[in-house]
C-alpha cells in the first residue's frame, strides 16, 4: 500500500464517520438511561446494555392519548406498504409493458401526461385526494392511504418500467407472438424473467416512499390506523414530565430500520438496476 | 396452386405510404427474395405477411386461406428475425420448445422434434445453454431451429445473416440454400445485400420506395434490368453507365465511345428497336464490368478501345481495373495475368452483345 492509497482511504473512512456518526449518537443514547444522559456527553458511552427504552418504544411510550408505543402502528405501516408496493409495481409494470410493446393511439401522450405525474409535488394533490375519498367512503381507512399512495407510486414506477422495456426488442415479442403466445403469456414467460433488476428499483423505490411518507399518513388516516412515521411523530411531542430523549432515540431507529434493511439487503441490485442497459438476446 | 399471394397491399403511416400497391405471387417450394435499398418497405411487407403491421389495404392468402385480418399465430408461419430475438431466459431446447408447448405438442412430440432439428442444424450440443452463451453464428441456426420445429407452411427471414461476420455470411447462406434444397420449404427472404438476392432466389423481387420495380429469376433480372435503378443494384461492382452520342449510318445505329485520345464509332448489331429514337441523341450504355476485358481472342459483337488506366484494384481471380470512357469511370474486369499500368494505355474489349440501353432523362431502359 502506498502513502496514495492510505491518504483515499483515510479519507473516506473519515467521511463515513461523518455520515455515520447521527446514528451512532442515536444508538447510543437508546441504551443510556436517562441519568446517564443528564450527566454524561452526547458520545460518552452508555455503562451497560440497556434496552428499557427499546422495550419502551416498542409497546409502552405514549403516541398522544394511548400509551401502547410503536408496536401497531409498526404493523399499520407493513399492512400499507405491502399492498401498495406489491400493487403499484405490478400496474407499473403492465404500464411500461403496454407502452412499449403494445403502443396504442395517443400512447406517447399519454406516457407524457404520466411523467407529468411525477412532478406533482404532494400538498397539490392534497384536497382534491381528501374529497375523492369522501366520495368513496374511504376517508381516515388504511384502504383509502392505500390507494392514495399506488395512484401517486403509479407515475415513478410506470416511468421506471417504461424506460427499461423500452430496450427489450420488440423482435422478443414479435417471435413470441408467432410462436402463438398472447398478451398475459408474453408478459409472464417472457418480459417478466427478464425484469428482476427494474422489480428490485421500483420495490424499493416504492418501500422508502411509502414507509417514510408522513405527509399523507397524517391527513388521510387517523387514530389507530395511522402509520409509523406520523406515531413516531406524536411520541416525540407527547409531553408528561421529562422528555425521555433514549425512548425517542429507540423510537427513531425502530422507525427507520425497515428502509435500512431493504437498502442493505437489496442495495446492490438498485444500482444494478438503475444502470441495467439494452437487453442483450 | 399458390403459397403466396399478395394483392394490392398498401401501408400508410400516418400520411405516408410507405408501401404502394405490392402484387405478387409465389408457388410452394420456392425461395423469393425481397431486396432493395433500406427504407424501400422490406421489413413492412413481411412484418404484413407475417401478422405483425396490420395491413391498411390489400389481401394476402396463404394458400388459399385470407389471412389478411388473421392473428400471426393463425397464419401458419415462422419467422427468423434479424437480431435472432432468441428468448434470453430460456435454453436453446427450450426456445424452440416455446411455439409447440404453446400449440399443446405432446411431449414425446416435441422431444422428437427438437431432436430432428438440432441434428439437422447441428446445435446438439448447444441445447442446453442460453442463448447468451452462444456466438453469432449458433445464435443464427439456433434461430433457424426454432422456426424450422414448427413446421409452417411459408418461412419468413428478415435480413438473418446481416449481423455475422464476412466469412460465416456466406457459410450460413450456403447451409439456408442447402436446407431450402433437401426441405423444399417455401421461403421468403428479406436482403438488401444483392448478392444474397442472386445467391439464394428462385425469383427476386426488387423494390424501391414503396414498390416492386421488376420481379423475376435472378438471372433475368440481371441481364435484364427494366431501368438503371435495377441494373445499378444487383450486380456488384455494378453496371456502367457511359453516357454517349447515337447516331444513323446506312441504317445501322453506331454510337460513339471517346477513351485516351482515340474515339471509336461501334454499331449496334443487337436487335434493339427502340434505338431508332435515339438517333442524334444521346443515350446510355449500360456495360457490365465483366463485359470489358483484356483483348485476346476476337468476339463477333464487339468493341476495341485503348483506355487510359486510373486505378487497378486486384481482387484475386480477377483484377478491377478503373478506366475513363466519355467521361466516366468505368470498371472493368479483366484477367489478372493481363498487362496494365496506371497512367498507360490498355487496349480493351468491350463485349457488346449484352449492352443494354437507357433513356438520359427517364432511365428506363431503350427495348
Ligand atoms: N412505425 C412506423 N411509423 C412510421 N414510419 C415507419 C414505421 N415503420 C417504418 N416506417 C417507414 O417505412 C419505411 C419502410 O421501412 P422498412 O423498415 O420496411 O424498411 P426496410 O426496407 O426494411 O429497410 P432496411 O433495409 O433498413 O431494414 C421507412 O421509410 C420507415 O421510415
Ligand atoms: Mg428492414
Amino acid at each position: 500500500m502506498n502513502i496514495k492509497r492510505v491518504l483515499i482511504y483515510s479519507i473516506l473512512g473519515f467521511a463515513a464517520l461523518i455520515y455515520l456518526l447521527p446514528l451512532v449518537v442515536m444508538v447510543i443514547t437508546s441504551l443510556k438511561d436517562l441519568d446517564e444522559i443528564r450527566s454524561g456527553t452526547l458520545l460518552s458511552m452508555p455503562q451497560a446494555l440497556n434496552f428499557d427504552s427499546w422495550d419502551k418504544a416498542w409497546g409502552a411510550a405514549c403516541t398522544g392519548v394511548s400509551c401502547e408505543g410503536l408496536k401497531g402502528y409498526f404493523w399499520n405501516s407493513v399492512l400499507i406498504v405491502v399492498p401498495a408496493v406489491i400493487i403499484s409495481t405490478v400496474i407499473g409494470a403492465l404500464n411500461g409493458y403496454v407502452l412499449t410493446k403494445w403502443k396504442f393511439r395517443g400512447s406517447t401522450l399519454f406516457f407524457g401526461m404520466l411523467l407529468i405525474g411525477t412532478m406533482i409535488p404532494f400538498q397539490v394533490v392534497l384536497l382534491p385526494m381528501a374529497r375523492m375519498l369522501g366520495f368513496l367512503g374511504l376517508a381516515g381507512t388504511t384502504s383509502g392511504l392505500i390507494m392514495v399512495h399506488i395512484i401517486y407510486g403509479l407515475a415513478f414506477t410506470t416511468l421506471f418500467f417504461r424506460n427499461y422495456y423500452i430496450s427489450i426488442p420488440s423482435e422478443l415479442v414479435n417471435a413470441a407472438r408467432i410462436d402463438g403466445a398472447g398478451f398475459w403469456m408474453i408478459f409472464h414467460r417472457i418480459i417478466l424473467p427478464l425484469s428482476i433488476p427494474i422489480i428490485v428499483v421500483s420495490v424499493i423505490w416504492q418501500f422508502t416512499q411509502i414507509w417514510n411518507d408522513f405527509l399523507f399518513g397524517v391527513v388521510y388516516s387517523s387514530g389507530d390506523s395511522q402509520p409509523i412515521t406520523v406515531a413516531l411523530n406524536n411520541l416525540v411531542n407527547t409531553s408528561t414530565g421529562v422528555k425521555e430523549y433514549n425512548v425517542d432515540m429507540a423510537a427513531a431507529i425502530i422507525a427507520a430500520l425497515p428502509t435500512l434493511f431493504v437498502y442493505i439487503v437489496a442495495g446492490k441490485y438498485f444500482v444494478k438496476g438503475l444502470t441495467a442497459g439494452a437487453v442483450k438476446g | 396452386m399458390h403459397a403466396l399471394k399478395i394483392q394490392n397491399i398498401e401501408k400508410i403511416y400516418g400520411k405516408v405510404k410507405v408501401l404502394k400497391g405490392i402484387d405478387l405471387e409465389i408457388q410452394p417450394g420456392q425461395f423469393l427474395i425481397l431486396v432493395g435499398p433500406s427504407g424501400c418497405g422490406k421489413s413492412t411487407l413481411l412484418n404484413m405477411i407475417a401478422g405483425l403491421e396490420p395491413v391498411s389495404k390489400g389481401n394476402i392468402f396463404i394458400g388459399d386461406r385470407d389471412v389478411t385480418h388473421l392473428d400471426p399465430k393463425d397464419r401458419d408461419i415462422a419467422m427468423v428475425f434479424q437480431s435472432y430475438a432468441l428468448y434470453p431466459n430460456m435454453t436453446v431446447r427450450q426456445n424452440i420448445e416455446f411455439g409447440l408447448t404453446i400449440r399443446k405438442t405432446e411431449k414425446s412430440e416435441q422431444k422428437k422434434i427438437v431432436e430432428k432439428v438440432s441434428k439437422l442444424l447441428q446445435i446438439e450440443p448447444l441445447l442446453d445453454r442460453k442463448p447468451k452463451q452462444l456466438s453469432g453464428g449458433q445464435r443464427q441456426r439456433v434461430a433457424m431451429g426454432r422456426a424450422l420445429a414448427r413446421d409452417p407452411s411459408i418461412f419468413l427471414f428478415d435480413e438473418p445473416l446481416s449481423n455475422l461476420d464476412a466469412k460465416l455470411r456466406v457459410e450460413m447462406r450456403g447451409e439456408i440454400k442447402e436446407l431450402h434444397q433437401r426441405e423444399g420449404t417455401t421461403i421468403v427472404y428479406v436482403t438488401h445485400d444483392q448478392i444474397e438476392a442472386m445467391t439464394l432466389g428462385d425469383v427476386i423481387a426488387v423494390m424501391k420506395d414503396g414498390e416492386i420495380q421488376q420481379f423475376g429469376p435472378p438471372q433475368d433480372i440481371y441481364d435484364n434490368p427494366r431501368n438503371q435503378f435495377i441494373a445499378s443494384f444487383m450486380g456488384s461492382p455494378s453496371m456502367n453507365f457511359i453516357p454517349c452520342q447515337a447516331e444513323k449510318v446506312n441504317g445501322v445505329i453506331q454510337i460513339s465511345l471517346e477513351s485516351g485520345n482515340e474515339k471509336v464509332k461501334v454499331p449496334i448489331k443487337q436487335n434493339i428497336k427502340g434505338l431508332e429514337a435515339y438517333a442524334d441523341k444521346s443515350i446510355i450504355l449500360g456495360i457490365r464490368p465483366e463485359q470489358i476485358t483484356q483483348q485476346g481472342e476476337d468476339k463477333p459483337d464487339s468493341a476495341k478501345l485503348n483506355c487510359d488506366v486510373e486505378l487497378i484494384e486486384p481482387t484475386g481471380p480477377d483484377t478491377l481495373v478503373t478506366v475513363r470512357i466519355n467521361g466516366v469511370k468505368t470498371v472493368c474486369r479483366i484477367h489478372p495475368t493481363a498487362e496494365s499500368k496506371v497512367d498507360k494505355l490498355m487496349p480493351l474489349l468491350l463485349d457488346m452483345s449484352k449492352v443494354v440501353f437507357f433513356d438520359p432523362d427517364t432511365q428506363e431502359r431503350v427495348y
